[in-house]
């Protein structure tokens, strides 16, 4: 893990990061580089994308598939059209960046032993990142099989099961000692079997009760009960007509769940209407695609069974004044009593943690485990708690990031040191102004595939995965909050008024004193700007590469004038989109003897003297390639043309020939593996003409 | 604000030619608003001279410095150690800044890189045009805010001539006639009493060059504007 810090500090030494927190990244509760992410997909650079997935999230496949991406709901994007589909992203790069492959490793280095307590998200964790730090970690289960809630309470639909194995296996490679079927009846046992910290991370597994008459009879069963007795292989019998109450996720689950299993009609009762509804919208639209009924403002008062059925009295609520909870509150109405027939009934209206007493942990309310926020310790010295346990229901990526806490508290307490709160940067605030979003290309955000309603019977996962090309373009729409441009100095600055004059989105401003305010709300750091500046006195706040092009040049320069192919050909290419989906790549692989690629983000960035310092390594001819129309942000290809002339102009002075220098976009009709073939040819009927000179002058 | 355009590469080359070591020094204020001489003009100037000797087989030294000002000395002084190890500076300033740069330095050749064109302002991102012609004696106030001096292609002071047609000047078609500009304007501000007054021609002797302003109680840099 020290490696890697280390290997990504020396990448960024060469620039300031003073980029803004984007809001994504602020909503994780995870804080993954979503930005960062996002940037390397839409280059088609997957396997780096999920070195950063990795970086923060222990298990990025699972989240893949069931994170709530809070970062989606904060997407500034949405105020143009649509925030970016960052979960299904993320699943793309799982999958096409080799997460299969990779192997985790850890070593002891820490004679201290601890025990983990469940092995939910929040646990799983826990021991990942504690093995991680070097001690020994062992895990007890209740259950048969690891995972938590993972395991006992998402369905399979939602969440393959080999995914989970495979992460579960990974601990095991790590030397993660899992003990399942155990469950822990005291702490002070664990403490005398040597575990040094216990991290209690037991889940909130208890189904609250309606409170109504006839909760107990046969064929009513609690949400989690039933899910659980699924997901352990059990095939509880329903019957024809089932109800579920609740407006939850575990209720859409269960409901979905009943339906899978033959049930002929599944009916949701819930006491609010549709707005108020807790469960994931998208989730509540697959439900009502799978034929699943859902009655709002219904709620059962009294369950009778009656030969073998069950008669629900329901009645009918309405909403009064909102209450503590932000939501209208529902109220029934008098005299719309109504009597429904099922053969079942599941209460999935909420759950809550289950403790032991013989735990010795205080409680607050809702029988959660009372921890201080910021050391997440219990009321018992070596005692730490986390996960739904702590907070009540919550969602997978609330319980990583707990676990990961946990293992950093923990460890901190083992190592006798002060746990110090995370030091927090700056996050972006502030909306697109009108003005701003006018200009921006509006692309719709492409959902991932999801099988039809019909074909979603059995448990196989729902939905798809991106291909190649729809990710990239997904990816693409990504604003790139918080790194945009900023003045070095406004000493430097001229107030030349450039910046204002070609920014494509009209960003920079004049402010009452005078000088140029380029707001970073605003900016979408497409890098014209800094191009384009004369007094060079504009930077991004955080690289657009990871090398600068003038590294990368250097780069690609060195080994191209050590192979001394002919002629030599320096190809700046875009890499976002369509350079990076493949044809970068088939640029790469046909190109002809000598040709070089340059990569860049976009090819507005590249300057005058990227140009000249080509030639002046020995370049025979030089070709600039954008995605033309097909930018996701502003037809470049003006800007690149201009300068283009500009060096050619120089060049002919000097004695070059101009047509060394070539600029082309891959707009429709033009086929830039064509294009580049032409360009070649040309170039090397000049490189045989000079040589031809030369034996003539000699 | 001052507006010139980078000589053409050739004749900086050739004014480089006896020189071996060049300092290329721009301008951070008229030169770089007008693009002709700021940090990334200088870069641009740099890279092709490099790029023209690779050709040529030449070899000279190039280095690059950007003053925040030319045409004053303590920014001037700023470039002492720098001047110590070249031969000659090639100045991106406009004609004060290469002369300002001169005077300082007495024994270093000081070449110009640019043209220095007009007084003038930008009408859109890249492209500027005359207004002024630093005449001196200004007159704006009787002509309605447009300076025949510079924009009438004869300076004229009672114009229109008649080589005006259709709003357009006899020398150029395209160019609108300064005079048609003026009388629309005071018709606008209900001024055309104006255009009926004569104007005087302008005492050329009674506006020496070169001039000097002097805004403090005592000189120290000598009677004289040397």
């Amino acid at each position: 893990m020290n490696d890697k810090i280390q290997s990504s500090q020396s990448r960024t030494q060469n620039y300031v990061d003073h980029s803004l927190i984007p809001p994504c990244q602020a909503a994780c509760p995870l804080h993954m580089d979503i930005r960062e992410y996002v940037d390397l997909v839409a280059q088609g650079r997957i396997m780096e994308a999920l070195q950063v997935i990795r970086s923060g999230n222990p298990f990025p496949s699972i989240c893949a598939y069931v994170c709530t991406h809070p970062c989606e709901e904060v997407c500034r994007r949405q105020q143009v059209d649509k925030p970016i589909a960052i979960r299904a992203l993320k699943r793309f790069a799982v999958e096409f960046g080799g997460d299969r492959m990779i192997h985790a490793e850890a070593k002891t280095t820490h004679p201290e032993k601890v025990a983990i307590v469940g092995s939910g998200p929040a646990g799983l964790a826990c021991a990942y990142y504690l093995r991680k730090l070097g001690y020994t970690v062992t895990i007890f289960e209740a259950h048969s099989e690891l995972g938590g809630m993972l395991r006992v309470g998402i369905p399979q639909y939602r969440l393959p099961r080999e995914v989970l194995d495979t992460e579960v296996q990974r601990l095991t490679q790590m030397g993660v000692e899992i003990r399942t079927n155990a469950r822990v009846v005291s702490l002070d046992l664990l403490f005398d079997l040597g575990y040094k910290a216990i991290f209690i991370t037991i889940g909130a597994h208890q189904s609250l009760k309606i409170g109504i008459e006839g909760e107990d009879s046969p064929g009513v069963i609690d949400g989690a009960t039933f899910l659980r007795e699924i997901n352990l292989g059990l095939k509880p019998s329903l019957g024809q007509r089932v109800a579920v109450v609740g407006g939850g996720n575990v209720a859409i689950d269960a409901a979905r769940t009943a339906a899978r299993l033959g049930a002929k009609k599944v009916t949701i009762l819930y006491r609010r209407s549709r707005d108020e509804m807790p469960a994931d919208p998208t989730e509540v639209k697959l439900a009502l695609e799978e034929g699943i009924d859902v009655k709002f403002l219904v709620a059962p008062t009294n369950i009778k069974r009656e030969k073998g059925k069950l008669r629900v009295t329901c009645v009918r609520m309405e909403l009064a004044e909102p209450d503590a909870s932000g939501r209208r509150r529902p109220e029934p109405v008098k005299g719309s009593e109504f009597d429904e027939k099922y053969d079942s009934l599941i209460a999935a209206i909420g759950q809550a943690p289950h403790t032991p007493s013989e735990f010795g942990v205080s409680m607050g309310k809702g029988s959660t485990i009372q921890v201080d926020p910021v050391t997440l310790t219990t009321n018992r010295i070596g005692v730490f708690a986390g996960g739904d346990a702590v907070t009540g229901p919550a969602t997978v990526t609330e319980a990583l990031a707990a676990g990961r806490l946990a293992a950093s508290r923990i460890d901190d307490y083992l190592q006798h040191r002060y746990p110090m709160a995370g030091k927090e940067g700056e996050t972006l605030s502030g909306d697109l102004s009108a003005e701003t979003i006018e200009m921006i290309k509006k692309v719709g955000r492409i959902e991932p595939p999801i099988l039809p309603p019909e074909a979603r019977k059995g448990f196989k996962p729902e939905e798809q995965v991106y291909d190649w090309e729809t990710a990239i373009n997904e990816a693409r729409r990504c604003l790139r909050c918080g790194m945009g441009a900023e003045i070095l100095s406004q000493d430097k600055c001229a107030t030349c008024l450039t910046c204002l004059r070609v920014c494509p989105y009209h960003v920079p401003r004049i402010d009452t004193s005078g000088t140029i305010q380029i707001p970073v709300e605003q900016c979408l750091a497409c890098g014209i700007c800094i191009a384009e500046c004369p007094a060079k006195a504009i930077v991004l706040r955080k690289p657009y590469d990871r090398r600068s092009i003038s590294d990368e040049l250097e780069h690609v320069l060195k080994s191209a004038t050590e192979s001394k192919l002919k002629p030599f050909i320096i190809g700046f290419c875009c890499q976002y989109g369509l350079f990076g989906t493949g044809t970068l790549a088939s640029l790469w692989r046909q190109a002809k003897a000598g040709v070089w690629i340059v990569p860049v983000l976009c090819v507005a960035k590249v300057e005058a003297e990227h140009m000249f310092r080509s030639f002046e390594a020995g370049a025979e001819g030089v070709f600039i390639a954008g995605c033309g129309e097909q930018c996701a942000r502003e037809n470049t290809a003006a800007r690149v043309r201009q300068r283009v002339k500009k060096v050619r102009g120089a060049l002919e002075q000097i004695g070059i020939e101009p047509v060394r220098l070539h600029a082309f976009a891959t707009d429709a009709g033009v086929d830039p593996a064509k294009e580049l073939d032409k360009f070649v040819e040309q170039i090397s009927g000049l490189y045989l003409a000079s040589i031809i000179m030369q034996e003539v002058k000699r | 604000m001052i507006v010139a355009e980078q000589k053409p590469l050739e004749e900086i080359r050739r004014m480089i030619s006896p020189y071996q070591r060049v300092l290329i020094v721009g301008c951070g204020t008229c030169m770089t608003v007008c693009d002709a001489g700021g940090e990334r003009e200088v870069a641009f100037l740099n890279n092709a001279l490099r790029l023209a000797q690779v050709k040529s087989g030449d070899n000279h030294t190039f280095s690059q410095y950007v003053l925040k000002r030319q045409c004053d000395p303590e920014f001037v002084e700023m470039l002492k150690d720098k001047a110590s190890e070249v031969d000659a500076i090639l100045s991106l300033g406009c004609g004060i800044g290469v002369q300002a740069i001169a005077e300082y330095y007495p024994d270093m050749p000081v070449l110009p890189g640019v043209n220095t064109s007009f007084m003038g302002m930008a009408k859109e991102g890249g492209v500027w045009d005359e207004r002024c012609a630093a005449c001196g004696e200004c007159r704006l106030e009787e002509t309605g805010g447009i300076c025949p001096i510079t924009r009438c292609t004869k300076g004229i002071l009672n114009g229109p001539c008649a080589g005006t047609k259709n709003g357009k000047c006899e020398a150029n078609k395209d160019m609108d006639c300064a005079w048609v500009l003026i009388y629309k304007r005071l018709e606008r501000l209900q001024q055309l009493d104006k255009m009926r007054r004569y104007y005087p021609p302008r005492n050329f002797l009674a506006i020496p060059r070169p001039k000097r302003i002097v805004s403090k109680a005592t000189i120290n840099t000598g009677e004289n504007n040397g």
